[in-house]
């Protein structure tokens, strides 16, 4: 108590943000826990129900079909998450000309800028199967037109390999702004010792990247289940249900269905889920050991 | 130290993910009052006679093009009836701020949303029943006004009314490019068979004469309107009661295998734009529009607006779209898709229910009819000796601030409609007829969806696909 008085004008400064994360954060989600336990009428009584919204969400099949399209487009979007960008900025790292170097880092951060409406929109005129790019060249090369956004069997591939495509550049720059700040004098050394340019690649620039790495893997852990505008924008009838995610169900039964009460259980199940993949991940990557 | 830096990252990873069940279940602070708002109806009934006559709206279409505009509707309205407004019509997302407005405690006097939405509004008991009202309203009754049996479309099970039309809601049918079909000397196709000689033709015979192979048959958004094609097999889109009163899905029933087999020839052939699964119906449209596509499967109103558009780019145009009636059946029926009216519908916790209602049976009323048509006078037209005359502005709404047509026998469209239209609504009420959508329409379809479009792009047999997806109904429990 001591120390709060003593630092008065510092919790003072503080107040502001605590204020705006209780009103705009805990208020609507202990509201939200609260509407999760009821039979949630727009208007009128909305008696408590206990974990009956829950349980209606746990046994419907359609939720463990999204849950398991969630983890499997959420793992995929995780992995190429992590390795291209890593691979992005060593190889940037090596480029010799400036100009290069800010070009490409500009052009693969570009996509970052624009929402999923626009660079889903664009990716499914580009995997068109008449007249997209990407099928006319496959044609080219004497191959058949594929139904990429059609099809489930490239639906799921897709989602993840044009989610890696646009977050590419962010995760880049996060790794490239870790390079600069490593001490050049370990890179000196390793010279020294005789250690050519991949050597130094992988043991100097790779461990110094250790801290960023995990910081890389928590953000995209906590991105993992809430996937939803990409799906969202480039989801169809033919794919859907391949790439449905579970918020694309809390949009289905809240927004579609008015079904508040399982929607919102089903948004906490994904808390809870997020929590403790969280929870897991920091232990097992040893988050807080620097 | 070291255990509070560990506990503040603790506290962080925990607001990250308490941000994102913000943003999840943010939108309902009123969640746990209750039952205080259900007396608001109660407190109504009772002041009913001494009712202000003011109104609080929320529409999704009806209403001014524009925020400005808007306002202008609310004086407009207020003039033509005294009834004070207060109009919420959100530029996108309505069925979002719909629920966000409700739940938060918002109270409405009326709301525009869909037969679909109406259902749910009354499963969960939250909307005035209208009946007695409806049936003792001199204007609402008058078959004249509206027909005696369009009153089935909005009726539940025990005949209770909970919403009365803002519109008159049309279908959805096949339209042809007639003037392909005239170029090509070819004649309306009945059949099956004559649509894919038609469609076939299109697709080969270079039917806009630039001397490229640039052109389908047929376009869709998805499976969004088949109806026009299961009508050969006398199948209806979506739900059936069959006659032992079990629900079910007839496109998921073997009469629905040949009419897959023959989808999936005009997408082997190179008939059906492949792009169809990703369509939306803009892109359908424009794809029309532009002399690619010889056929679409969309709304009788959009007849007239495709004419209407082209000529506007070009008066001398060939182009001419028209509505067809689908494939006939053995029997030479056709079957065609009615759309969910939208309806006015009067909450419980209405404060001026008796203004609503009011206001409701001056909607159908040739001013209401005009005003939801034309627009706000001197704004969007403009009157001199009973001649009506539209603005630029006027021109540019389209004759539409929701109500593009209507079933009130006794009001003539001022301009009357768009060419085409009247063929194409004439075809709607021959032949149309409202489907059933129970409330896991949404699962249901995504299962009808996955098998239908296999086997129409021929990745599995359409038998097989049949047989998978009613399997699949089945196991879910979305058929009986």
């Amino acid at each position: 108590m001591k120390a709060v008085f003593k630092y008065k004008t510092l919790y003072f400064m503080m107040l502001p943000i605590l204020a705006y994360f209780l009103i705009f954060s805990f208020y609507p989600l202990a509201r939200g826990l609260a509407i999760s336990f009821q039979d949630y009428r727009l208007i009128g009584d909305r008696p408590f129900i206990g974990f009956d919204n829950y349980l209606r969400v746990l046994k419907d099949p359609v939720f463990w079909e999204v849950f398991q399209n969630t983890i499997v487009i959420g793992a995929g979007g995780f992995i190429i998450n992590f390795f291209l960008p890593l691979i992005l900025a060593l190889s940037l790292n090596e480029v010799a000309s400036a100009w290069f170097k800010k070009m490409t880092q500009m052009i693969v951060y570009l996509p970052h800028l624009f929402s999923w409406v626009v660079v889903g929109g664009m990716w499914i005129l580009l995997l068109s199967p008449d007249t997209g790019i990407v099928n006319q060249i496959i044609q080219l090369f004497g191959g058949q037109s594929v139904g990429f956004l059609s099809s489930d069997r490239y639906a799921r591939t897709v989602m993840i390999l044009t989610s890696g495509w646009k977050e590419m550049g962010y995760t880049c720059i996060m790794y490239l702004a870790a390079i600069v700040n490593i001490n050049p004098s370990l890179y000196e050394a390793a010279s020294m010792d005789g250690a050519s340019r991949w050597q130094k690649v992988r043991y100097v620039t790779v461990p110094m990247l250790r801290s960023t790495m995990k910081v890389v893997i928590m953000l995209n852990v906590l991105g993992i289940l809430r996937l939803f505008d990409q799906i969202f924008v480039m989801s169809n009838g033919a794919i859907a249900k391949k790439v449905d995610v579970i918020m694309m169900y809390t949009y289905q039964k809240g927004i579609l269905e008015f079904s508040v009460g399982p929607a919102t259980a089903a948004g906490f199940l994904v808390i809870l889920a997020t929590f403790t993949l969280t929870y897991v991940t920091r232990a097992v990557i040893r988050y807080d050991e620097g | 130290m070291v255990s509070l830096v560990k506990r503040i990252k603790i506290m962080s990873a925990i607001m990250a993910v308490s941000l994102f069940g913000g943003l999840l279940a943010g939108c309902s602070p009123n969640a746990g009052s209750s039952s205080t708002q259900e007396g608001g109806n109660a407190a109504s009934q009772a002041a009913s006679n001494a009712e202000e006559r003011t109104l609080k709206i929320m529409t999704g279409v009806i209403g001014g093009k524009t925020p400005e505009e808007n306002t202008q509707f609310e004086q407009e309205i207020e003039r033509l009836t005294g009834i004070k407004v207060t109009m919420n019509k959100p530029a996108a997302d309505y069925d979002q701020k719909l629920l966000a407005a409700i739940a938060s405690g918002e109270k409405f006097d009326l709301l525009q949303i869909s037969k679909e939405k109406m259902s749910t509004f009354i499963d969960q008991g939250i909307l005035t029943p209208l009946t007695d009202q409806v049936n003792g309203s001199k204007v609402l009754s008058d078959p004249n006004v509206i027909p005696a049996k369009e009153w089935e479309q909005v009726k539940t099970k025990d005949g209770e009314i909970y919403g009365v039309f803002t519109k008159y809601q049309g279908g959805t049918m096949p339209i042809v490019r007639k003037d392909w079909l005239d170029k090509l000397n070819l004649p309306e196709p009945e059949t099956l068979d004559d649509y894919y000689t038609v469609l076939k033709a299109f697709t080969e015979q270079d039917p806009d004469g630039n001397g490229k192979k640039d052109t389908y048959g047929l376009s869709t958004a998805g499976m969004y309107e088949l109806q026009g094609f299961f009508s050969a097999a006398g199948l209806k889109q979506r739900y059936v009661e069959t006659a032992d009163g079990k629900l079910d899905v007839p496109y998921s029933t073997d009469a629905a295998i040949p009419v897959y087999e023959w989808l999936n020839k005009l997408f082997e052939e190179g008939i059906l734009d492949p792009n169809f699964t990703t369509n939306d119906t803009g892109k359908m449209r424009d794809l029309f529009l532009a002399d690619r596509v010889g056929m679409i499967t969309y709304w009788d109103a959009w007849v007239g607006m495709l004419n209407n558009t082209r000529h506007e780019q070009d008066p001398n145009t060939e182009f001419e779209a028209k509505g067809l009636p689908g494939a006939a059946d053995a029997n030479g029926n056709h079957m065609l898709r009615r759309g969910d009216p939208d309806v006015w519908v009067i909450p419980v916790n209405a404060e001026h229910p008796k203004t609503a209602f009011e206001f409701i049976e001056w909607w159908h009323s040739e001013e209401g009819i005009t005003l939801g048509s034309l627009g706000i006078k001197d704004v969007d037209y403009t009157v001199d000796n009973g001649k009506f005359t539209l603005t630029q502005t006027g021109k540019e709404h389209a004759s539409d601030h929701g109500v593009p047509f209507w079933y009130n026998r006794n009001v003539e469209a001022p301009f009357g409609k768009l060419p085409g239209v009247q063929e194409a609504q004439d075809l709607v009420d021959q032949y149309a007829a409202l489907e059933m959508t129970p409330s896991h329409w949404a699962d249901a379809e995504k299962i009808i969806n996955e098998h239908s479009f296999k086997a129409i792009m021929g990745e599995m047999p359409a038998a097989d696909a049949v047989k998978k997806m009613r399997e699949a109904l089945k196991a879910g429990g979305y058929i009986d």
